[in-house]
């Protein structure tokens, strides 16, 4: 008995101390084994960090932004004031989380605790910095943040400072990351760096919360040009309430959620004609659905920095037409020789599988969406990369310049043929977004190569993009999977007729039982 | 039970009728939502939990008709609900709320909504007996990894099977090589995950070796090749980088390869 209590009390002692530990895990990690760190580093990390720690391994040159070289010690994702190292925190979180649209995992639940807190005292011996115990290594202490943060007047003052702050420069007036200077901009190693899409929160490194805003706010990236804003608070230029109101505009540029991944886009039937224009009032009241792209790593020459992250695509059809609207985020209005410089230090950055390192060049912009040429009953579809010679894909094609869209036959990566129909396509430019509509009948002549959209079907539908500014063409460029697109038909009045059968038919019987039950009972 | 329970509580806690709805909640809890917390397990798909709960509610109702004094009492609140006059409010309340549900799971079935449909594959298909490779004819049947042969040379083998694995399959197959890697979410279906017990650890390196220098393009019908990212990678790696790669693959996950014996032994085929 008294040993069941003594074990039960160590127990408890023990729980108070695994608290203590997840609250305070900054306390530790210069205790832990750096031997053991080692080992844990050499197998996991090094291929991407590089055995020495300089953020040079085999895979690095894949990877835009490259993966962190420790050996100078300068961290992006602090908590700490601009200039100083991280905590401990700040190293576990990145390894505990990963950082989100890098190649950086998250390493919890793949390495235990343990080993993960050793391979983080591990990485700060790569730099000596890190050695000198005398610096009070402290995270930024700061206010929450002020209410009212997604009422019209916060967010007007917070695009006030947007504006006045220089933000725009960088990221643009819409926020897309298509400022006037983005073209310039390298980290502290020469690597050219995206200035953020600010429309794409859960995209971003330091996380999507206002507060997490506001504090890169505070911090600033280190090693990459954005500064911290934190001298401003300090010089009077403005207060720390308009910089919580910066964050908070900064936020709702995105969606609330991250955009889920759904399979199919429903493409609802509209009464009148369907809207040709990219701009037209239609499209705010269609769903839109997001569908990620990622590099084409599949075929030679393959493409490691897809500028593409995703697009939205939304539909609607009047039983005789479908129109399709694709958006996406750009920089770049291709061909924009302004841009010239950077797309050659992309070209140079990335790996690549030519002997010959490609040459920048002027590339307009593309999108294709492909669909295959016939619906089959089976599930059989071509293949998803643009088709082989054996059983091609149909295709639209639409490019920033010429301007225009065409319709083919993709028979592989190397061979497009064009068909004489064309959909119909419009497109729109606007601080640095893509607005493209596709407008096409149904049925079409041309049963043997041109798909015919049946509604009530699931239509395999797959997309492709390409950004001229940054070097993208022939098979460098972002591709997706097989989605579908189905052309929903109008409820008919029908549908209803079973189920309120149902409903009367249940009614009748429950009623039923109760009278039974109630004379039954009056009778006893 | 030694904390004393209120008294209203205690009454419909030994009570068999309230008994068999507090079951039913707890293993609709447990099944929908601690379940899919447990390691190694996901969220349980809507029919099987349709199947957990019938499961559950005929054991409670063999329970509770087990003797006839606890199947009258299990009965009481049900009549009281159907004829107690002071209980007219929960009587139409539970009518209406019947009637509703039931109208409801109608509509659901009649409505015609397009799915995508059904990703049926197989993911193992059976491997040719031989193939071609940049015109050269490998046999797989009964092929173990050449390079396993060389027990001096293994560490550079180890060593260019990593940088050919940083170099080529990180990207889809991940840093911990459970196929999760920063292109995987582009992807359906996902890369195959090394890490799991049910794919390397299952298969001969012959067989990988098939699936690495062939890649999607070389699946069977029934592999759904037209979905599969996975690249040719004959057109890339020799055919000494591809045991290379393979080598590293069991290595880093701690997997052993299946042997040729155990192959034929456990009658794969």
């Amino acid at each position: 008995m008294t040993g069941g209590r003594a074990a039960g009390r160590t127990g408890g002692r023990m729980l108070a101390l695994a608290v203590l530990l997840s609250v305070s895990p900054t306390v530790l990690l210069s205790a832990q084994d750096t031997t053991a760190g080692k080992k844990v580093y050499v197998k996991w990390c090094a291929g991407c960090h590089g055995e020495s720690g300089a953020g040079d391994g085999p895979a690095a040159d894949a990877m835009l932004p490259r993966p962190r070289n420790f050996t100078g010690a300068v961290y992006k994702i602090r908590t700490t004031a601009s200039g100083q190292l991280p905590t401990d925190a700040d190293l576990m979180r990145a390894i505990d989380e990963g950082l989100p649209a890098s190649a950086m995992p998250a390493w919890k639940g793949r390495l235990s605790d343990a080993e993960r807190r050793d391979v983080a005292a591990y990485v700060k011996t790569f730099s000596a910095f890190f050695s000198d115990t005398s610096q009070h290594i402290v995270p930024l202490k700061f206010a929450s943040a002020p209410g009212g943060g997604s009422g019209a007047a916060a967010l007007k003052t917070g695009r006030l400072f947007y504006d006045s702050i220089g933000c725009r420069k960088c990221h643009g007036d819409q926020g897309r990351g298509d400022g006037p200077s983005a073209n310039t901009l390298k980290d502290d190693a020469g690597f050219p760096i995206f200035a953020a899409d600010l429309h794409q929160s859960w995209r971003f490194r330091g996380g999507a919360s206002v507060e997490d805003i506001y504090r890169r706010l505070r911090t600033g990236l280190d090693g990459t040009p954005m500064p911290s804003f934190s001298d401003l608070i300090d010089q009077k230029f403005l207060t720390d309430e308009e910089l919580w109101r910066l964050a908070q505009y900064v936020r709702s540029l995105s969606p609330a959620q991250p955009p889920d991944v759904r399979d199919v886009v429903h493409a609802p039937q509209i009464a009148g004609a369907v809207p040709a224009s990219p701009n037209d009032s239609t499209w705010a009241r269609v769903d839109r659905y997001w569908f990620p792209l990622v590099g084409q790593v599949i075929r030679k020459p393959r493409w490691f920095a897809p500028a593409v992250a995703g697009v939205w695509v939304q539909a609607v059809h009047d039983g005789k037409t479908v129109a399709l609207r694709v958006s996406w985020d750009d920089r770049t209005q291709s061909p924009d020789t302004s841009w010239l410089a950077f797309e050659q230090r992309v070209l140079e950055t990335m790996a690549n599988d030519d002997s010959i390192a490609p040459k920048a060049a002027p590339w307009p912009d593309q999108l294709a969406v492909q669909f295959p040429r016939h619906l089959s009953e089976g599930m059989e579809r071509p293949y998803f990369l643009m088709g082989s010679a054996t059983d091609p894909v149909y295709q639209w094609r639409w490019t920033s310049q010429p301007a225009r869209v065409v319709a083919g036959l993709g028979r592989g990566l190397e061979q497009f043929d064009t068909l004489p129909a064309a959909p119909a396509g419009q497109a729109a430019y606007d601080h640095g977004e893509w607005r493209v509509v596709f407008t096409r009948a149904l049925a079409t002549p041309d049963t043997g190569n041109e798909v015919q959209l049946a509604p009530g079907r699931a239509i395999p539908m797959a997309f492709f993009a390409w950004d001229g500014s940054s070097g993208e063409h022939g098979s460098r460029m972002a591709v997706s999977t097989w989605y579908f697109l189905a052309l929903d038909r109008p409820t008919s009045p029908t549908v209803f007729v079973s189920p309120v059968i149902a409903m009367v038919v249940t009614l009748g019987l429950g009623m039923l039982v109760i009278a039974r039950a109630q004379r039954r009972a009056a009778g006893v | 039970m030694s904390a004393p329970l209120p008294p209203a509580l205690r009454r419909y806690a030994g009570h068999p009728f309230w008994q068999a709805v507090a079951i039913l909640v707890l293993a609709y809890v447990l099944v929908v939502w601690v379940v899919p917390l447990l390691p190694g397990s996901a969220i349980v798909p809507k029919s099987v939990v349709l199947q957990y709960m019938v499961t559950v509610l005929v054991g409670v109702l063999i329970y509770v008709s087990d003797s006839e004094a606890r199947w009258t009492r299990f009965k009481e609140p049900i009549n009281a609900m159907l004829v107690e006059p002071r209980l007219r409010v929960v009587r139409s309340g539970v009518l209406t709320a019947v009637t509703a549900v039931v109208g409801l799971v109608a509509y659901g079935q009649v409505k015609t909504t397009v799915a995508a449909p059904p990703n049926l594959r197989s993911i193992h298909p059976a491997p040719p007996t031989e193939i071609t490779f940049r015109g050269k004819s490998i046999t797989l049947t009964g092929l173990e990894n050449p390079l396993r042969q060389h027990a001096d040379s293994l560490p550079t083998y180890l060593a260019e099977g990593k940088q050919v694995y940083y170099r080529n399959c990180l990207p889809c197959h991940g840093d911990h090589l459970d196929g999760l890697g920063h292109y995987a979410s582009g992807f359906n279906p996902l890369p195959a995950n090394f890490q799991d017990n049910g794919t390397i650890a299952q298969l001969t390196e012959s067989f990988v070796f098939w699936r690495v220098a062939k890649g999607g393009p070389g699946l069977p019908r029934e592999g759904t090749p037209w979905n599969s990212a996975m690249p040719k990678w004959e057109d890339f790696l020799t055919e000494r980088e591809i045991w290379s790669v393979i080598l590293f693959l069991y290595d880093q996950t701690g997997w052993k390869p299946r042997t040729w014996e155990k192959a034929e032994s456990g009658g794969a085929k």
